[in-house]
């Protein structure tokens, strides 16, 4: 198990570095002169030269992919183009708010998604079976952001319940900040529920099949001592995988709900850095986005492998 | 004699099941419904003059007419007829979303094809390169991009399609693993076939159910993809039809309550995605019954 | 006796056997099918007999014949599409098709057990032995003390030598064997009234299959539980079945005790299938293996009255218009078969052409075609390596074939690729053809060369490419191998297929739509397409039935008459092994441990490996040999034991002697070679008497 662990730590790092690489390159596929992007066609020759030397973007590329490279595993993204501002003063923040949300989105589908899952599979192509997995594929394959803009006008317009307006003002008690996250968090939810679900229900349905729930049902067992001591123990693992990823997914996708919902979060965070060409927090946002990802996949794996009795407890043989 | 008949009759029943399996698909309710939905914007896309009552630049007509008998699905703030411009606008979404779909699926194959077939540092490296990218949230790269590389139809395309191609390498990668140590690949092995002949025309031929599987589902995000980048503003600007660009020029009038410039192209990008979803799904029922 | 004998499927009431004692199970006029796409297709036509208390009844059949589904529908498992549709199944007088889930529940638990065919995939893997076991006493209603202790005490009773060890290991720590008695320790707990075995040690070693075997004729002695054994190899019925059902597409054909049906058969289908094993000792130089015409039908195809009339040498008209009655043979009342010409049977001719083959081994005159020098091959992994081969030296002469036996990690799939250079051996060996040395890997070996090797593979589903015309699939053969092109490859291929007897029509289709023996001449006709010299057999009929079997074996030996061709033949069946081979191997643990001629070979005297290994072999002709048994487990390849590998589990090791030197290969007669510390003459004088 140790060497496992190492092994994949060890591949995380690799992948971290290529991440690096890959978002340094696509900042600087253009050559271009950044002063003069963020300071406009206008501007003095002088300042432009004097930010390009403030900002570092005047040393030869590979110097600045070398820094670029460091700073990341620093956790260090430099400084914003347009205020100055250390760039992780900015979007950690961001990432806890959008870790909020999250976390409140989380919580609301996975007990859902796994239970539906479960039931789905246990009644295999019967009716309520095909419209979970209908109902999971619709809802998963609908943008983010249209969920959200239908809820904020269903909900929050129509029905007044939640608010269209995400932030909640400071001071609000963690009961009041729920009224405020509700719709942005269910929009997420929605869309994740049918992922979830579908990837649940067929790792069950994978499981009900396999030879050994054939012998426990042969030795015996009730229905719900088959599906408690051995068909969910085996479903798990991709269950497992599924959540992890969509940890990732997750914080990916929540800019078009925060976008929709004015919520202050990495996503909207992102969006303004567009808009501004902001390119170091734009970069910040990316990486930190990615390291997130690979974080979770790193915690799902070791999980996966630790309940796996053949790696744990490596070839004992 | 009667044995040779039988033995005829029974391979060719045999035939005829595969191919009552095909028919069935034609069967499901759900891939019926995705189909007919695709095609009506198909064909939006191909004539919006014939289909549309009115031209969706036109704003002759009256500001925030709700849905009435004259427009359908209303008028937006300058008076433009709300159900034109859906129909005008599939062409945008259309125009791009198959193509990087496609482009992704194409490269994805040939990446997984090597990685699972030639394995060693081939795989070892890609497979990092691959992780690299799949941690990568695809609306932020594409942002990134677009930033950087200006807004352009091209940019979009590009991103999506290179983003696609380590999902796609992923799984094909996982069916060349299951098909590589069959015997057959042994066999041709001593027949002296070169390492492209054994991964394009033996195996490839093989996996090919799950590539068409990832090329439906692949369509499903393309769709979803390209319409959430053109809601955050990298698609055609206003006062384009396409739909992204619609739900986003209008959804700051949601609170005063005028939902349908919004809500209508909302719910367009929304049945187009999941019509391919719905697709996407029973292909892969079907591919997965045999 | 109340048994009523109908002319036609009636039911019958069976209280109590022929051999009187109390039914424990009995199964009336079963009709299971399974729904298909709609379709329902008949996989039981009405299937009925009876097993006492204490009895053992095997039900023999091949591919689709339906005893599977037999077996599994005596405890009332179908899969989900499938559904009895008529029939009784009563054990110990209750009956299972009108019990609800609950019943049926307390049924699986306190009366009825089985064991499966494959126990690496029966057990959990998440579980830990011990708690698996353990599950199946608190469901009997002992507390978790009480339950512990009596797992203890079932695993001691399957003969497993440590058993709190086992309980704490998880099923993969554990080799197949060991598996097979945790299962049926499992099945053992409730005491049961029905025990079911479905091929219970199908895909196990010989020398551990035999043991399983041994364990389950020990502990029938011990319980009176009516067994159910299904099997496909007639050697395991005969030996521990009282009584035997022969079923063919989901009819009980023949039924009787195992003895007389197996010496005396009195059906078509029976008689076929009997004849097309390889029986006696029979040498592929007497005659050609019978077969028998046309094929197995598939499962739930529709059938005419009499299910085997399309097949039978004894059919007419009647047979297709009505059902064959049920024929009671003898006076005991305990054997029927079902055919309008019971007493015709025993005349059927043996329609076999006698065959001209010389057996031609490596002389002066007849230089060897292929030569294996120092041949060894050792993977590397990480921290240890894994000697697959060790110091392998062979050859093979113009138109020989050469048997290779052993179990698992004897090497004997290593030594088929590293002839054909699909694993390079190590430094320092060479294969050689007609005496030029070739490259160790395929790749750079010359076209010629690869034409003169081929290789037949165990699985023809996985052999052929699924996507490929069978055209064309031999027409890329024949264009890589040969240098014909175009219309004279087409040609070349309509030859081929004629001398398989592959009609045009298989041609066009694809693998999928082919049987496993259609598919497997395929897969011979790809390997002849440029008239190879040396064609490694590997497996090629285990995967087939038994009738399919026979055919396969005439096709090989016709070949290599005709084409001079050379085979080295991998197998596990003895059978088989003794028919085909002019000379064997037998391998363990990548050393050759004897080679010789056949008929030296399976005379005596032999390697004590070889002398445990012929032992284990189950006889359909219930010729008893004395049982070696084998202490301990097939050591694993990555760890052989010092000095001779096999010396662990050597029941003739001489102590001091045998654990430090490896025996060196010596010739002990003319041709016949083996690896073995004690001197020929001693063990001549040993292996005259029976060990025990």
């Amino acid at each position: 198990m140790k060497r496992f662990i190492l092994k994949r730590v060890a591949s995380m790092v690799v992948t971290l570095w290529l991440l690096s690489t890959i978002v340094f390159m696509v900042v600087n596929v253009l050559p271009g002169n950044v002063a003069r992007k963020v300071l406009g066609g206008q501007a003095l020759e002088e300042d432009v030269v004097r930010l390009n030397a403030r900002l570092g973007t005047d040393r030869p590329l590979l110097t600045q992919y070398w820094v670029s490279i460091k700073r990341v595993f620093t956790l260090n993204f430099g400084d914003s183009y347009k205020s100055q501002v250390p760039v992780s003063d900015i979007i950690f923040p961001a990432l806890g708010r959008s870790a909020k949300l999250a976390l409140l989105a989380f919580v609301i589908t996975v007990p859902l998604s796994i239970a539906a899952g479960i039931y789905a599979a246990r009644r295999q192509d019967k009716p309520i079976d095909r419209v979970i997995v209908t109902t999971g594929l619709s809802t998963s394959a609908i943008p983010e952001f249209v969920t959200a803009t239908v809820l904020l006008v269903v909900f929050a317009v129509k029905l007044d319940i939640g608010k269209a307006y995400a932030n909640p003002p400071k001071g609000t008690s963690l009961l009041g900040e729920l009224e405020y996250l509700l719709l942005p968090a269910l929009a997420m939810s929605i869309a994740y529920f049918g992922y979830i679900a579908r990837m649940t229900r067929a790792g069950v349905i994978g499981a009900l099949h396999a030879d050994f729930t054939r012998t426990a049902v042969m030795k015996g067992l009730s229905e719900r001592q088959v599906m408690r001591r051995h068909v969910l123990r085996n479903a798990l693992a991709p269950t497992i995988v599924v959540i992890s990823t969509s940890v990732g997914y997750l914080i990916g996708g929540i800019i078009g709900v925060e976008t929709v919902f004015n919520y202050a979060g990495l996503g909207k965070t992102m969006l303004t850095a567009v808009n501004s060409s902001d390119i170091p927090v734009l970069q910040g946002a990316v990486l930190l986005v990615g390291i997130v990802y690979m974080v979770s996949t790193l915690l799902a794996d070791l999980l996966i492998a630790y309940l796996n009795p053949r790696i744990r407890l490596e070839r004992a043989q | 004699m009667s044995t040779a008949q039988t033995t005829t009759s029974v391979l060719s029943e045999r035939k005829q099941a595969r191919r009552e399996q095909w028919r069935l698909i034609f069967r499901r309710p759900s891939f019926i419904v995705g189909v007919v939905i695709v095609l009506v914007w198909v064909a939006c896309a191909l004539f919006p003059d014939l289909i549309a009552p009115h031209h969706p630049l036109n704003y002759r007509t009256g500001k925030h007419l709700s849905p009435g008998w004259g427009h359908i699905f209303g008028t937006d703030s300058t008076g433009r007829d709300v159900l034109s411009r859906v129909i005008a606008g599939a062409r945008d979404v259309l125009k791009i979303a198959p193509i990087a779909a496609v482009l992704g699926v194409f490269f994805g194959v040939i990446l997984g094809l090597m990685q699972g077939y030639l394995g060693g540092w081939v795989d070892l490296i890609a497979s990092r390169i691959v992780e690299a990218f799949l941690s990568l949230p695809v609306v932020f790269v594409a942002l990134l991009s677009i930033t950087t590389l200006g807004r352009s139809n091209l940019v979009v395309i590009g991103v999506v399609a290179t983003l696609f191609t380590p999902i796609v390498a992923r799984t094909v990668r996982a069916a060349v693993l299951a098909e590589r140590d069959l015997d057959y690949v042994t066999s041709a092995k001593l027949r002296g076939e070169s390492k492209a002949f054994i991964m394009f025309r033996e195996i490839l031929p093989n996996v090919s159910g799950p590539i068409v599987v990832e090329l439906t589902v692949r369509m499903g995000y393309a769709v979803f993809t390209v319409a959430t980048l053109s809601f955050l503003g990298a698609g055609p600007p206003p006062p384009s039809p396409d739909w992204g660009t619609q739900v986003s020029d209008t959804y700051n009038n949601l609170i005063a309550d005028f939902w349908w410039p919004t809500f209508f192209p909302a719910m367009a990008i929304a049945s187009l995605v999941i019509a391919v979803s719905l697709i996407a799904d029973s292909v892969q029922s079907v591919m997965e019954g045999s | 006796m109340t048994k009523q004998i109908a002319t036609s499927d009636a039911t019958t009431t069976i209280d109590t056997t022929p051999s009187g004692k109390p039914v424990a199970l009995s199964v009336e006029d079963l009709e299971v099918v399974y729904t298909v796409r709609g379709v329902d297709r008949v996989v039981l036509r009405g299937v009925s007999f009876a097993v006492a208390s204490g009895e053992a009844y095997g039900l023999v059949g091949e591919s689709g014949c339906g005893k599977s589904t037999t077996a599994y529908a005596a405890l009332r498992y179908l899969p989900m599409n499938g559904k009895i549709i008529g029939g009784h199944v009563r054990v110990g007088g209750r009956e299972l098709t009108t019990m609800t889930d609950d019943e049926l529940q307390q049924f699986r638990a306190h009366e009825a057990s089985m064991v499966y065919q494959d126990p690496s995939q029966a057990l959990n893997p998440t579980l830990r032995v011990g708690r698996q076991i353990i599950e199946s006493f608190t469901l009997l209603g002992h507390d978790k003390k009480e339950a512990a202790s009596l797992a203890i005490d079932a695993l001691k009773r399957v003969r497993i030598a440590d058993p709190s060890r086992v309980m704490d290991r998880y099923p993969f720590q554990l080799s197949g064997g060991m598996q097979q008695r945790v299962v049926i320790a499992m099945a053992l707990a409730c005491n049961p009234k029905l025990l079911v075995l479905d091929e219970p040690t199908t895909g196990l070693d010989a020398t551990v299959e035999a043991e399983v075997l041994d364990l389950v004729r020990m502990l029938r002695q011990e319980t009176d539980a009516a067994v159910l054994l299904i099997a496909h190899n007639l050697g395991i019925i005969r030996g521990l079945c009282d009584r035997v059902g022969v079923m063919y597409a989901g009819r009980i054909v023949e039924e009787g005790p195992s003895a007389q049906v197996f010496d005396d058969p009195r059906h078509p289908y029976t008689v076929g299938l009997l004849r097309s094993l390889p029986r006696h000792g029979v040498r592929k130089t007497e005659r050609a293996l019978a077969t028998i015409p046309g094929t197995l039908p598939l499962i739930g195809s529709d059938l005419p009255t009499c299910v085997y009339v399309d097949r039978c040498p004894l059919a007419t008209e009647l047979c297709r218009t009505e059902v064959p009655p049920i024929v009671p043979i003898g006076n005991n009342g305990d054997r029927f078969t079902r055919c309008h010409y019971p007493d015709q049977v025993v005349a059927i001719e043996e329609s076999v052409a006698s065959v001209n083959i010389s057996v031609l081994a490596p002389s002066a005159e007849n230089p060897g075609v292929l030569e294996l020098s120092h041949v060894s091959k050792t993977f590397k992994q990480r921290n240890h390596s894994i000697p697959a081969l060790v110091d392998v030296e062979l050859d093979l002469a113009l138109g020989e074939t050469l048997g290779i036996v052993g179990e698992s990690g004897s090497g004997k799939s290593t030594l088929a690729k590293a002839i054909l250079g699909i694993e390079a051996a190590d430094a320092g060996g060479s294969v050689s053809l007609d005496g030029r040395v070739m490259m160790g890997s395929t790749v750079g070996r010359s076209a010629n060369d690869k034409r003169s090797m081929q290789m037949i593979f165990q699985n023809p589903d996985s052999a052929l490419n699924r996507s490929w015309s069978v055209r064309r699939i031999l027409m890329r053969s024949v264009e890589k191998l040969t240098n014909i092109k175009g219309a004279a490859a087409n040609e070349r291929v309509e030859q081929l297929a004629e001398h398989l007897r592959l009609t045009p029509r298989h041609l066009d289709l694809k693998p999928r739509q082919l049987s496993g023996g259609l598919k497997q001449r395929v897969a011979i006709a790809r390997a002849f397409a440029g008239d190879p010299r040396i064609v490694v057999c590997d497996e090629p009929t285990s995967a087939l039935d038994v009738s399919v079997q026979a055919a396969i074996l005439n096709l090989l030996a016709d070949l290599q008459t005709e084409q001079k061709t050379s085979y080295v033949f991998i197998t596990h069946d003895m059978g088989v092994v003794r028919y085909l081979a002019d000379r064997i191997a037998v391998m363990y643990l990548g050393r050759i441990q004897e080679i010789g001629p056949t008929d030296d070979v399976f005379n005596g005297p032999n390697h004590p490996y070889t002398e445990a290994l012929l032992s284990a072999i189950p006889s359909v002709d219930g010729e008893a040999v004395s049982r070696i048994r084998l202490e301990g487990e097939i050591p694993s390849p990555a760890n052989p034991p010092s000095g001779c590998v096999f010396h662990p589990r050597c029941p003739r090791v001489i102590p001091g002697v045998c654990e430090l030197t490896e025996p060196p290969l010596l010739e002990v007669a003319p041709g016949h070679s083996m690896r073995c510390h004690i001197p020929i003459e001693e063990l001549i004088e040993l292996q005259r008497k029976p060990t025990k």
